[in-house]
């Protein structure tokens, strides 16, 4: 999952250092603020329709097997071949095997989070065909030598003059830094793509394991072009897309674009059902679902299974006060924010992404904006647990390693700690302890450099305790005093 | 009441709005759009409400530019037609989305690779909620491709603010028809 490509910097801390430190990105992060409207809208106004999709999610978690058994049954009776595929290697070698008997050349894709998970587009390439991003936001990744940095919208890293920079050095001369002008340029650019590709890829937002049928949905409507004029479309799905009714549609899809752009529906809605029928004149003539496992199975019945109920809406990102900082790039993973930061060392079995869930404030805002209700905040301290002693992530059995592996010094300290706050004398005497300190680091009521704790200080000033503490205040009350 | 809910949503969505009218109102409607436009016309063929509009014999005067999924180059030609005309199996009051069903008179690329697209919706197939609409869909066949659209193409990766016209239609045209309609005037 990891790539050497996006943000330099070793650590997330480095990453996170250079990402603050960017004027450019900073000024384009700010552009989120809209999406921070919409996660207070569907809470608001969409309860009901939340406690249903979480629902949905639990039954179909509760038997993932059992579905993606009656999806398979339902697509083969369409006349779609199912590839189960374990590793994205295996994925990989899927579309490639399939592509080069079929004497494919050029391949459109539409926006996919499932494909940059197993960096399909970059085998694609180099076994020697074209492979095109189709969304205008990944298009301009892609040509950038990027990734995205946020699933939903990929290319918010960007300003327009330097999006207008990138479509001008593949136009071959400058375009104005218009949205008009670059939009009506791309337009023409892919559109000789689309009519000439002879594969369309796709992910998938939804598949119902009832009617077979498979929803992408997209606002510009390339995924249209994805799914109508290439004679193969290949769909990319994560093993947990699968839901168990068609019906189910009716509270999923509103919640996932509701929850993704505030759009009641999302522009364009395209439901394949199975390949093209021998009487119509256009759509793919093969279509090709791809079950895609990456260690997914492996959290179903663990303490980690809720991830799976993930829409990929990205209102978590949309919240998260660190992802607003730092912008996606700084997780140095495909899937970034709070969602990225569990599904990250989860999907690699902890090979990948270890530093990621210490990059959060548990403020628990990701928590509240998720429509399907996944608990992030309690996977991310979880997570934090399990990842302490090395070696992969067992999922679901605490790690009794890592209270094994914790430093002395720190167990002493938390006991300490402990002990002392569990009597009234005890934490009577610490925050006289405070106080002290109060006096010795800085008597405006902040710390702005402490011994110890420079990783918080270099940053931002260390609020003190108050010279009076609320208990003496309170008793002073009591008897009479009521100086405040 | 679902169809001004209906007109009034399709319209937030960058759609222009027509009717309803009756039958023949709706015909003249559909044939002074397509005629704003210079090229060829790409029309669906056997569907239910345009069969009711008669617009093979409408768009006559014009027949060498009119381009049905019958014919052997429709491939060809399809891609640099001006106008795409379809009818739609329902449309959502709520969300301003009218649905396309394909089949063999009805091929997906006739409302994606033109940039005008014409949808004539019989007032009767449109529906209050996205539930009822999916709940109509399940109790018959689906066919192999359905189509939501809300609405011209559109983006917001640029900034995040909306730009039109991006991969699919620039402009999308809804007229609703009414058989019953009374007196039917263009607005």
């Amino acid at each position: 999952m990891t790539h050497g490509l996006v943000t330099p910097g070793r650590t997330l801390k480095e990453r996170a250092t250079r990402a603050v430190a960017d004027a450019e990105l900073q000024r384009a992060l700010h552009n989120l603020d809209v999406r921070l409207f919409t996660a207070r809208d569907v809470e608001d106004n969409h309860r009901a329709l939340k406690d249903k999709a979480a629902a949905i999610r639990r039954e179909t978690l509760a038997d993932l097997d059992g579905w993606l058994d009656k999806l398979e049954a339902t697509l083969v009776s369409l006349g779609v071949t199912v590839h189960r595929c374990a590793t994205p290697d295996d994925a990989r070698r899927v579309v490639l095997d399939l592509a080069r008997r079929e004497g494919v050349h050029r391949v459109v894709k539409s926006k996919s989070m499932a494909t940059e998970e197993i960096d399909l587009s970059d085998a694609l390439e180099a076994n020697g065909m074209e492979s095109i991003e189709t969304d205008l936001g990944e298009y301009i990744v892609q040509l950038a030598g990027e990734r995205p940095s946020h699933i939903i919208t990929p290319v918010i890293h960007k300003t327009l003059p330097q999006i207008a920079d990138v479509l001008s050095r593949e136009a071959g001369a400058p375009l104005a830094v218009d949205r008009e002008v670059l939009t009506e340029w791309t337009r023409e650019k892919l559109r000789e793509k689309f009519v000439a590709a002879d594969m369309g890829i796709t992910g998938a937002n939804f598949v119902a394991a009832d009617t077979g049928t498979i929803v992408v949905v997209t606002n510009e409507g390339n995924g249209r072009f994805c799914t109508s004029l290439p004679r193969i479309h290949v769909c990319v799905m994560p093993i947990e897309k699968v839901v168990p009714r068609f019906a189910d549609l009716a509270t999923l899809l509103p919640l996932l674009t509701m929850s993704a752009t505030g759009q009641r529906l999302s522009n364009y809605v395209s439901m394949v059902t199975g390949p093209r029928r021998p009487d119509e004149v256009d759509g793919p003539e093969h279509l090709h679902v791809i079950f895609l496992d990456h260690n997914r199975r492996d959290l179903v019945g663990t303490r980690y299974e809720s991830m799976l109920a993930c829409i990929r809406c990205g209102a978590c990102l949309n919240v998260c006060p660190v992802y607003r900082k730092i912008g996606g790039h700084a997780y140095d993973s495909v899937y970034s924010g709070p969602m990225g930061k569990v599904l990250t060392p989860l999907l690699s079995a902890g090979a990948d992404g270890r530093d990621l869930p210490g990059a959060s404030s548990l403020c628990g805002a990701c928590a509240e904006a998720c429509p399907v209700q996944i608990p992030l905040a309690d996977l991310l301290v979880r997570l934090r647990e399990d990842l302490r002693s090395p070696g992969p992530v067992v999922a679901g059995v605490p790690s009794v390693a890592a209270k094994r592996t914790r430093p002395r010094v720190r167990r002493l300290g938390f006991g300490t700690w402990a002990a002392a706050w569990a009597s009234p004398a005890g934490y009577r005497a610490s925050m006289g302890a405070a106080r002290l300190g109060r006096r010795i680091l800085g008597r405006d009521g902040w710390a702005h450099r402490a011994p110890g704790l420079r990783g918080w200080t270099a940053g931002r000033d260390l609020p003190l305790p108050a010279a009076r503490s609320f208990r003496d205040r309170w008793d002073a009350r009591r008897e009479g005093d009521d100086q405040w | 009441m679902v169809i001004e809910r209906f007109i009034a949503a399709a319209r937030e969505n960058a759609c222009s709005v027509h009717g309803p009218f009756s039958l023949d109102a709706a015909t003249a409607v559909v044939v002074e759009i397509a005629g704003r436009h210079a090229g060829e016309i790409a029309l669906t063929v056997d569907d239910p409400v345009l069969d009711q509009l008669g617009l093979d014999a409408a768009l006559g005067a014009t027949a060498d530019r009119v381009l049905t999924p019958e014919q052997a180059d429709w491939t060809t030609r399809l891609p640099t037609a001006a106008v795409g005309i379809t009818g739609s199996l329902l449309a959502v009051a709520a969300t301003g989305t009218v649905v396309l069903g394909t089949n063999a008179g009805a091929p997906r690329a006739t409302s994606l690779l033109p940039p005008v697209h014409i949808c004539v919706i019989d007032a009767a197939t449109v529906v209050a909620e996205f539930a009822d609409a999916i709940a109509r869909l399940d109790a018959g066949v689906l066919p192999s491709a359905l189509t939501w659209v809300g609405g011209p193409s559109r983006t917001s990766d640029l900034e995040m603010r909306p730009t039109l016209g991006i991969h699919g239609p620039k402009t999308v045209e809804l007229v609703l028809v009414q058989p019953d309609a009374p007196v039917a005037s263009p607005s």
